[in-house]
């Protein structure tokens, strides 16, 4: 099939990305792995961020903020125009016919995200259900093609540059072949399918893997995603449960009750609160991973119903928001490959830096991140000539999308991943890091990649869609432990117990990865001068946030 | 544990469940025209069938149980 634009993914970021594209006049064709509308975070987002002078809202202060809370490595670039352009796309959603909570006087209700700089509108879904449906809408309204179910697994490359994907149905055998003279990557971020977080059974980091084996960079992965769970219900929260329906009473254990505070360890000491200057998200930093490596776990916390346990690593496998996904080449999330651009949790352009303060900036941004690389992708096209691709690569492109189903035996994803997830899983591999243990896990990584993932099989193509999400999360392993290893400080949510200080001006700078030679190698990029914290300020002041064995 | 079944009683058939679910666990059979559970081992318990189905027609628990760890597999 032959289009102008290519996006993959149907998230926020996907649609933003395909009705933009399709409203400049591009041919696009947007396919998921899943449903458009039901796929990925995006239908669990509850509120999002808009920013607008108009109601009191100050660049500099919100500017400010997200600076200190990232602990200074944040993009600043991406994250103002995430915030500069997040009222727009606020209005695209209303013309649209997403509905938000509103007060008795017609305006919506704005919602203080601690500690009360910024806010966010919430979505009201009483009338419409879920927002995500509207999206799908506008999407086929504005003349996208969709189609569901398709997951694409390799990426086509022709003279250095990307003229499209394969990809093939869940549903049958088939193949498909896209031509596309710009594709955009909206495929979400990265996970481990943690068995506490079903919002990202889909997310499997297809994305940055399909790119990496292109030739493509790839932002580091060391900045961990810290969302812990309660133990009593570790499947499914959250969930789709109380969104517009009445919870059965058999199910009321999978929506709450909700988590209190304090949260105290196992001798009843209650987890502190931050220090002023530090993020006040509560799924930041690693608190309770310190407790626990000191030997105080089990950790509680307070709800209606008693006190209930909590454990770390619910989204295993994911870095914090923005600080997974493909490197952005330029301001248009265009890729360090030609004709492959990414957009949303897919685009690792460090809006968020170190340590996520703001609640509601990271759909804000998918939406903002996807409307750029939409727009850019199809302004390429639109002045592109018609493309032919070799019938070798095409050929190269569907073995390697087929292999899996060709076995007759070898390992199953299903396996491969559950043995993926025992390694990663420890507190000690992927939350409180050391160079021996990341390098431990890295070499059992190391053999799953040489070993396992050529050997996977499917016995059909639900079976081959878990086989190329194994191969990508292994993949996002090896990314994963050796951006940890190569990042020899500590920083926001990421921490070494063998460099427990934040260096600076050392690693004030980004990690990227590309591959060479057929080796996964790291290179550092310094930050911005311009963007460094004083140094003249004491070590203790810049970073208020104390880590262990500092 | 998570999705057991579709209750067949309920079910109409109109594929909301399998458009919903993101781990595909759900499948319409070409035979009776209604879903069935085709991959229940993948469910991750995100409840959307739950959510989606006009008929009550899932039959579902709360607990999940986890595959033994094996050797190779």
């Amino acid at each position: 099939m032959e289009a102008d634009v290519l996006v993959v993914g149907g998230g926020i970021a996907g649609c933003f990305a395909a009705i933009k594209a399709s409203e400049q006049g591009a041919k696009v064709i947007l396919a998921d792995k899943g449903h458009v509308g039901k796929s990925g975070q995006t239908p669990y987002a509850n509120s999002f961020m808009a920013f607008n002078p108009a109601w009191g809202h100050k660049l500099d202060d919100w500017m400010d903020y997200i600076n200190k809370t990232s602990e200074y490595v944040n993009n600043r670039y991406w994250t103002e125009i995430t915030i500069r352009e997040s009222y727009a796309r606020y209005q695209d959603l209303v013309s649209w016919g997403v509905q938000f909570q509103k007060g008795e006087d017609g305006q919506p209700i704005r919602y203080p995200v601690p500690p009360g700089i910024t806010d966010v509108v919430r979505f009201d879904e009483t009338s419409t259900g879920n927002y995500a449906h509207i999206l799908r809408k506008q999407a086929l309204k504005s003349g996208v093609k969709i189609l569901d179910r398709i997951t694409i697994a390799e990426l086509l490359k022709q003279d250095g540059a990307i003229v499209g994907a394969v990809g093939f149905s869940t549903d049958s055998y088939d193949v498909y072949v896209f031509i596309a003279k710009a594709t955009v990557l909206c495929v979400g971020a990265c996970g481990f399918k943690p068995a506490a977080y079903p919002p990202i059974v889909q997310l499997t980091c297809d994305g940055e893997a399909m790119a990496y084996r292109a030739g493509a960079e790839i932002l580091g992965k060391e900045f961990v995603d810290t969302h812990s769970t309660r133990m009593d219900t570790p499947m499914g929260i959250p969930n789709m449960l109380g969104r517009g329906r009445d919870v059965p009473e058999h199910l009321k254990v999978l929506v709450g009750p909700g988590r209190g505070k304090p949260e105290t360890n196992a001798e009843g000491k209650p987890i502190p609160d931050r220090p002023a200057g530090a993020s006040l998200y509560m799924y930041t930093y690693l608190e309770r991973e310190f407790e626990a490596h000191a030997g105080r776990a089990p950790i509680y916390t307070p709800t209606p119903a008693g006190s209930k346990e909590v454990v770390g690593g619910a989204c295993l496998g994911m870095s914090l928001r923005k600080a997974d996904g493909i490197w952005p080449a330029d301001a248009n999330g265009a890729s360090s490959l030609p004709g492959l651009y990414a957009a949303g949790d897919a685009l690792g352009n460090m809006q968020n830096g170190a340590a996520y303060a703001l609640a509601g900036s990271a759909i804000a941004g998918s939406a903002v991140t996807g409307a750029i690389a939409g727009a850019a992708a199809a302004k390429q096209a639109l002045r592109m000539r018609r493309l032919s691709v070799d019938a070798q690569e095409i050929a190269r492109a569907k073995q390697a999308v087929l292999a899996p189903i060709q076995r007759k035996g070898g390992f199953s994803p299903r396996w491969v991943t559950q043995l993926l997830q025992n390694t990663m899983m420890p507190y000690f591999i992927s939350y409180i890091k050391r160079a021996d243990r990341l390098q431990a896990a890295l070499t059992l990584v190391e053999f799953m990649q040489e070993h396992l993932v050529p050997k996977l099989f499917a016995r059909d193509p639900h079976e081959l869609r878990l086989a190329h999400e194994t191969k990508n999360m292994v993949l996002s392993a090896e990314m994963r432990l050796r951006s940890a290893l190569f990042r020899t400080e500590s920083r926001g949510n990421h921490y070494r117990e063998d460099y427990p200080r934040r260096e600076d001006p050392g690693w004030l700078a980004w990690t990227k990865i590309r591959e060479e030679h057929g080796r996964m190698r790291l290179i550092k990029v310094p930050i911005p001068k311009e963007w460094w914290p004083d140094l003249s300020v004491p070590y203790e002041q810049r970073y208020p946030f104390r880590f262990p064995g500092e | 544990m998570a999705i057991e079944g579709i209750d067949t009683i309920r079910c109409n058939g109109c594929g909301a469940c399998v458009h919903s679910c993101p781990a595909d666990v759900i499948r319409m059979d070409a035979d009776t025209k209604q879903a069935v559970v085709k991959y229940p081992q993948d469910c991750v318990v995100c409840c959307w069938c739950l959510v989606e189905c006009p008929r009550d027609a899932i039959v579902f628990t709360p607990t999940k149980v986890a595959p033994l760890f094996t050797s190779w597999g």
